[in-house]
């Protein structure tokens, strides 16, 4: 491997900027790290580089561990946006700084700075200033300066984020070039997708501080794994649907799942359409596909090669596509479609038609938290619940609906009591007195998700992890993993063993914590770390959760026995979002 | 070069016009004045209170000290603007306005306050005393007056230069395999010269002509630790208006040589540059 990351953390006040954060990159691979601005793809870079140090985890570059290693022994390039050309240096001096540093002779020199030169398509400039180049030809030069020391790493920081377009695709292209004829393991960080595409062997995704899929684009965009890699690579529509016995049901249509099925009984689950997927036609019988829905044209957006349009889905009682952010950060609730010129001949539209809407293939997000359910014992209740600034973030953040769902009955214990109610989603409750009750009762009715939460709680900065029997554990993990996407927060697992924590327990215990990391690193991408401790099950989480503020529990439970007693110390009027995880037995 | 108007904005000749004749009534005038006054007199005496001894010895203490005083305030200036400009601590803003004291203060104040830490009893020239170094009253003494007037000046010059100087440069020369120093050397240095040098042109002025300060600490001893500008006093205190006017002439002969020199080699700096990318 050319570049090892383990656990890679760094905190800028508090705020993980960098979380955790495990990567291999190959030899002579271009990797390309693509994120918005602000999700810590820059200073990861940075990092690599060593012009920023890490709180935490370590780099390896060649099997070499260099954590603590100064910036200029680690032989890397490092390419700037905004070049960082010497400007009092001419193009010659500046590519030949590197080799003037470690004494190189002169004739070397010229000859190395010749070679490069051609390299980058620059012969002859040898003696310009900077300030005499383009900004394309000043990036060129940066790159041959960055190349001249032969490192072994060759790190881009949004090279062409100065540039425009014609001169953007050129000068990718030359990169490419280099890249290949060199073999160097290269690094490229950008918040343009089409760059992501255009150049990587692999692209990895980050968003707040965290790595959340590594892939070749290809996969990355037919596969994602979650809602915003889903969204951020490419357009997508996300939809709720169900996984039944037969396949993927949203809205009208099923649709066989192409993937693995599961075992699991019927559940919602997040559906992504990718504009390009869907099929419009006059009428129902006139689709050559499943069809999804009727709808109405919106807009049409002519835009050469393709046609960029948006249908309002019938109100037909709920649609199941979740809202999406507009350009202006507004919700809108429309299905993008975009067509080929070929399409559109087929079929002509105009806004305000009636269309068919069918989809060619529906790719179901593994992701386990789908919608959020709102549950009280009134509708007011329910509603004031919903607005909630926890639960509308992480509803926000996840791309997904709150609904409200009134339950009069809430927690009053009947003789008829335990019959099966339509959960769907995560269904959410308000913390209050005797709320261990209620959780026992919803969970006993068939929610398999529940979240007790306080009043005007915040978000969340740790997340601690426990599961109490093995039944729970992969969903625990991924229900664990998903939030974790959406929240900047650190994972801790908090491994509880009964007794005092001596004698042989201990190893064993330290054994297990190290399982289920390496189980959440591999199975669901997420890193956390462990704490061990000893004693009873929710008194010790209680304990933990009072140290300090701002904490989160995700619990996985597999028997309801007991429950609400066991419970009541955790949930009743806790200061502290407890999200319960109920696997198992039935 | 023409005189058409060079640019869109509109008044060039209205704003030209106030230029010249600003620097005409403020700053030609009466230099013309004063090369007249000096003019009058006849060559002889001229050449006996240009180059008297007394004079001479005034010009090397004047000129020298203040080339000292610039120089010191080159190194010492530089290294507070980085202090400002690069770190973050508590009291910044409070040191960052003190260096601008010396622009406010009367510069007899400073001369005062300067003696009564200098002086044999002083605070700090109680302590120099026994191990022979006195600062007031000799050439040491009238260089720290001279320091202290014009260190404003250098600071204030190479401050914004390093505001300017990007991190990006650092941060590229160090993954180039750069040291500090060297990045210190090649890098920053290069970039803040110009600067540098304008703070050392201004800081050298202001000390050439000081005054005020000066004569409280420097024990005004002819030959020894009298400047210039106390010798031009001293004739127009005889009413000698002639012999000053000619020391003045002197003055203002040596400071244009010296400000022109640094201009000079300013503009060779930058036509070098640019040659070199040009060629």
């Amino acid at each position: 491997m050319s570049i090892t990351l383990d656990q890679v953390t760094k905190h800028y006040g508090g705020v993980p900027v960098v979380n955790d954060v495990s990567l291999d990159i190959g030899d002579g691979e271009f990797f390309v790290l693509l994120g918005p601005s602000g999700s810590g793809k820059s200073t990861l870079l940075r990092a690599v580089a060593g012009l920023t140090g890490v709180d935490h985890g370590r780099i390896s570059l060649h099997g070499h561990d260099v954590t603590h290693v100064a910036a200029r022994k680690r032989g890397v390039g490092l390419v700037f946006q905004n070049y960082a050309l010497f400007r009092h240096m001419t193009v010659a001096d500046n590519i030949e700084f590197a080799l003037r540093v470690r004494h190189v002779r002169g004739r070397v020199r010229r000859q190395r700075r010749q070679e490069l030169l051609r390299l980058v398509a620059l012969e002859g400039m040898d003696q310009r200033l900077p300030a005499q180049l383009s900004g394309g030809q000043q990036q060129r030069v940066a790159v041959a300066r960055a190349l001249a020391h032969k490192p072994e790493v060759l790190l881009l920081d949004e090279p062409f984020g100065a540039l425009d377009a014609k001169i953007r695709e050129e000068l990718r292209r030359t990169i490419r070039e280099v890249q290949r004829e060199l073999g160097i393991t290269t690094v490229l960080v950008t918040h343009d997708q089409d760059e992501a595409f255009a150049m990587a062997d692999r692209i990895g995704i980050m968003n707040l501080g965290r790595l959340l899929e590594v892939g070749a684009p290809h996969d990355l965009y037919s596969r994602p794994a979650t809602r915003f890699v889903a969204t951020f690579l490419g357009a997508a529509n996300l939809l709720l649907a169900r996984r039944t016995a037969d396949g993927i049901q949203v809205a009208g249509a099923t649709i066989a799942a192409a993937d693995r099925t599961s075992a699991e009984n019927e559940h919602e689950v997040v559906a992504v359409v990718r504009p390009e997927e869907v099929e419009l036609a006059p009428a129902r019988s006139a689709l050559t596909t499943n069809y999804l829905a009727s709808g109405v044209v919106d807009e049409v957006v002519f835009t050469g090669a393709l046609e960029k349009l948006r249908v309002r889905l019938d109100a037909a009682a709920q649609t199941p596509l979740l809202a999406h952010s507009g350009a202006d950060g507004e919700a809108v609730e429309l299905l993008q479609v975009t067509r080929t010129q070929h399409e559109q001949r087929g079929f002509g539209v105009s806004p305000g038609q009636n269309v068919a809407v069918g989809v060619r293939r529906v790719h179901v997000l593994p992701t386990p938290l789908s919608s959020f359910t709102a549950c009280a014992a009134s509708a007011q209740l329910a509603q004031e619940l919903s607005r909630e600034p926890l639960l509308t973030e992480l509803a926000a953040r996840m791309k997904t609906r709150i609904t409200t769902r009134c339950e009069p009955k809430l927690g009053v214990a009947e003789a008829d009591g335990e019959t099966a109610a339509d959960f769907v989603g995560t269904t959410v409750i308000a913390s209050q007195t005797d709320c261990a009750h209620r959780a026992e009762w919803l969970l006993r009715r068939g929610a398999r998700d529940l979240l007790v939460l306080p009043t005007g709680a915040a978000a969340p900065q740790r997340v601690l992890i426990h599961w109490m029997g093995e039944a729970a554990r992969g969903a625990t993990l991924a229900i664990s993993a998903s939030v974790l996407r959406h929240v900047p927060a650190e994972a801790v697992y908090v491994g509880i063993f009964p007794g005092q924590g001596s004698g042989g327990r201990r190893p064993h215990g330290i054994r297990e914590l190290l399982d289920a990391r390496s189980e959440a690193q591999v199975a669901h991408g997420l890193e956390m770390r462990t704490e061990l401790r000893f004693g009873e099950v929710a008194e010790e989480l209680a304990r933990r959760l009072a140290e300090s503020p701002a904490q989160m529990l995700i619990v996985g439970v597999t028997d309801l026995a007991r429950f609400a007693e066991r419970f009541r110390k955790l949930l009743d009027g806790g200061q502290w979002p407890v999200l319960i995880v109920h696997r198992g037995a039935p | 070069m023409s005189f058409r108007a060079p640019s869109v904005l509109p008044g060039f000749g209205l704003t030209f016009g106030f230029t010249t004749f600003f620097l005409s009534a403020m700053v030609l005038l009466p230099l013309a004045a004063l090369v007249l006054a000096a003019g009058s007199m006849h060559w002889s005496d001229f050449v006996h209170v240009v180059f008297s001894a007394r004079a001479l010895g005034s010009y090397r203490l004047s000129f020298g000290a203040s080339f000292l005083a610039a120089s010191i305030n080159l190194v010492f200036g530089f290294i507070i603007a980085w202090t400002l400009v690069r770190y973050d601590f508590p009291g910044r803003k409070l040191i960052d306005a003190l260096i601008d004291m010396p622009f406010a203060l009367p510069t007899a104040v400073s001369g005062i306050a300067l003696t009564t830490v200098f002086a044999q009893q002083g605070w700090i020239g109680r302590y120099l005393e026994p191990l022979g170094i006195k600062v007031a009253y000799t050439w040491l003494g009238v260089t720290l007056a001279l320091t202290l007037i014009s260190m404003p000046f250098a600071v204030r010059a190479v401050q914004p230069a390093l505001l300017e100087v990007q991190r990006d440069l650092e941060d590229a020369a160090e993954t180039l395999g750069a040291g500090r120093f060297y990045v210190f050397r090649r890098i920053i240095l290069p970039t803040v010269l110009p600067a540098l040098l304008t703070g050392f042109t201004l800081s050298f002025a202001r000390a050439v002509g000081e005054y005020g300060s000066v004569i409280f600490i420097a024990g005004n001893l002819p030959m020894k630790t009298e400047i210039t500008p106390l010798l031009i006093v001293i004739h127009l205190e005889q009413f000698d208006y002639q012999g000053a006017a000619a020391l003045g002439l002197v003055m203002l002969v040596m400071s244009f040589t010296v400000l022109f020199a640094i201009n000079l080699l300013q503009t060779w700096g930058r036509r070098r540059h640019l040659q070199a990318a040009n060629s």
